[in-house]
C-alpha cells in the first residue's frame, strides 16, 4: 500500500527536481558539467538544498523501480500459471482423445515384437504407408526423416525415434520392411503384423486405408489417410501434421513441445 | 512382387518428369511423346503408371480449376 501511494509522487516530481537542480541559464561547459554532478547527487545533497521534503531522487527511484518490478513479477507469474494450466487442460484432452488409445501390438523389420509401452521415455513420429506406395508415402517418410535429422543435429534435444506402420499387412512382411526403411534412416523403424494387428493399430490412431483392385501383375495401391504423429515420452499423441507442413515446420512443433513437455506418469 | 527400391523409384519418378515435361511442351499430344512414354513405363511398375496418368489428369484439372478456366459442361450446368 505504501508502495502504491508514493510511486506516483515520485513520478510527478521527477521533472520538476530536475529543473531545480540544473536551471536552465545557458552557460558554458563547466555550468553543464556542474548540473551533470548535481543531477547525479545523492538525497542528503538534495535535501540540503531545503527542496522537496520526504525521501530524495535516489529513493524515489528505487522505490519506483521497485514497484515496477514487483508488477512484472506479478504478471510473470500470473502468465506462467496460467501456461500451466492450459498445458494441464491440453494433456488432460489429449488422454481422453479418441486418438492413440488402447495398446498396438506388431513385429519390427528385424523381428522383434514391439508394443507401445516399448517406446515409452521417448519421441516418436510415427507415418503409416506401404512400401508399394507410388509416391505419397516415400515423399512423407522423407520429410519425417528430414525432421529428425534436423533435431539430431542440435544438442541437447532429446532423439526422436521414426517409425513407419504398414496399412498393407499381405505383401508387407517383415522382410519388405527392412529392404523398404533401410532407404530412409538407420533408426527408421518399420512395424507390421497380421491383417488384424494392423487393423488395430490404424483403429487406434483413427488410420482409414482400402486395398484397391489387383492388376494382372497382382499388384495393387493402398488407398490410405496421411498423416504424421508426435507421440510424447508418456506414449500420449501429441500432434499431428499433415501433408501442407514442411519439415522445417513439423521440426518447430515437436521442439516445442519438447520444451512444454512434463511427463504426467507416476 | 518386391516393392521398388529407392533407386527405381527414382528412375520411375525421373522417366515420368521427362514424359510429364514432354506433354507440357507439346499441349498434352501423346503421339510426340512416344518415346518417352515408353521408357516411362519400362521404368516403372504398372499399377504405378496407371496412377501417375490419373494424377496428370487431376493436376492438370486442378490446375486449370485454380485459374478459373474451368467451366462446366453444358450438360451439368443445365441439369
Amino acid at each position: 500500500m505504501l508502495l502504491l501511494a508514493l510511486a506516483p509522487r515520485a513520478w510527478l516530481r521527477l521533472p520538476q527536481l530536475k529543473r531545480l537542480v540544473c536551471p536552465r541559464t545557458p552557460g558554458g561547459d563547466s555550468l553543464r558539467m556542474r548540473c551533470q554532478l548535481l543531477s547525479r547527487q545523492g538525497p542528503a545533497e538534495t535535501g540540503k538544498q531545503g527542496q522537496p521534503q520526504g525521501p530524495g531522487l535516489r529513493t524515489r527511484l528505487l522505490i519506483t523501480a521497485l514497484f515496477g518490478a514487483g508488477l512484472g513479477g506479478a504478471w510473470l507469474a500470473a502468465r506462467a500459471k496460467k501456461e500451466q494450466w492450459r498445458q494441464q487442460q491440453r494433456t488432460e484432452a489429449l488422454r481422453q482423445a479418441a486418438v492413440g488409445q488402447g495398446d498396438f501390438s506388431l513385429l519390427d523389420h528385424r523381428g522383434q515384437a514391439r508394443c507401445k509401452a516399448d517406446f515409452r521415455g521417448q519421441w516418436v513420429l510415427m507415418y503409416f504407408g506401404f512400401t508399394h506406395c507410388p509416391d505419397i508415402c516415400p515423399d512423407e517418410l522423407e520429410k519425417l526423416v528430414q525432421v529428425v535429422q534436423q533435431l539430431e543435429a542440435e544438442p541437447g534435444l532429446p532423439l526422436v525415434q521414426p517409425i513407419f506402420i504398414t496399412v498393407d499387412p499381405e505383401r508387407d512382411s517383415v522382410e519388405a520392411m527392412a529392404r523398404y526403411v533401410q532407404d530412409f534412416h538407420p533408426r527408421l523403424l518399420g512395424l507390421t503384423g497380421s491383417a488384424e494387428q494392423i487393423a488395430q493399430a490404424s483403429h487406434n490412431y483413427r488410420v482409414y486405408y482400402s486395398a484397391g483392385p489387383k492388376d494382372e501383375d497382382q499388384d495393387y495401391i493402398v488407398d490410405h489417410s496421411i498423416a504424421i504423429y508426435l507421440l510424447n515420452p508418456d506414449g500420449l499423441f501429441t500432434d499431428y501434421y499433415g501433408r501442407a507442413r514442411s519439415a522445417e515446420q513439423i521440426a518447430d512443433s515437436v521442439r516445442h513441445h519438447m520444451a512444454t513437455f512434463r511427463s504426467v506418469l507416476p | 512382387m518386391a516393392a521398388p527400391s529407392m533407386k527405381e523409384r527414382q528412375a520411375c519418378w525421373g522417366a515420368r518428369d521427362e514424359y510429364w515435361k514432354c506433354l507440357d511442351e507439346n499441349t498434352e499430344d501423346v503421339s510426340k511423346c512416344q518415346k518417352l512414354r515408353s521408357s516411362f513405363e519400362s521404368s516403372c511398375p504398372q499399377q504405378w503408371i496407371k496412377y501417375f496418368d490419373k494424377r496428370r489428369d487431376y493436376l492438370k484439372f486442378k490446375e486449370k480449376f485454380e485459374a478459373g478456366e474451368f467451366q462446366p459442361s453444358k450438360t451439368s450446368a443445365e441439369s
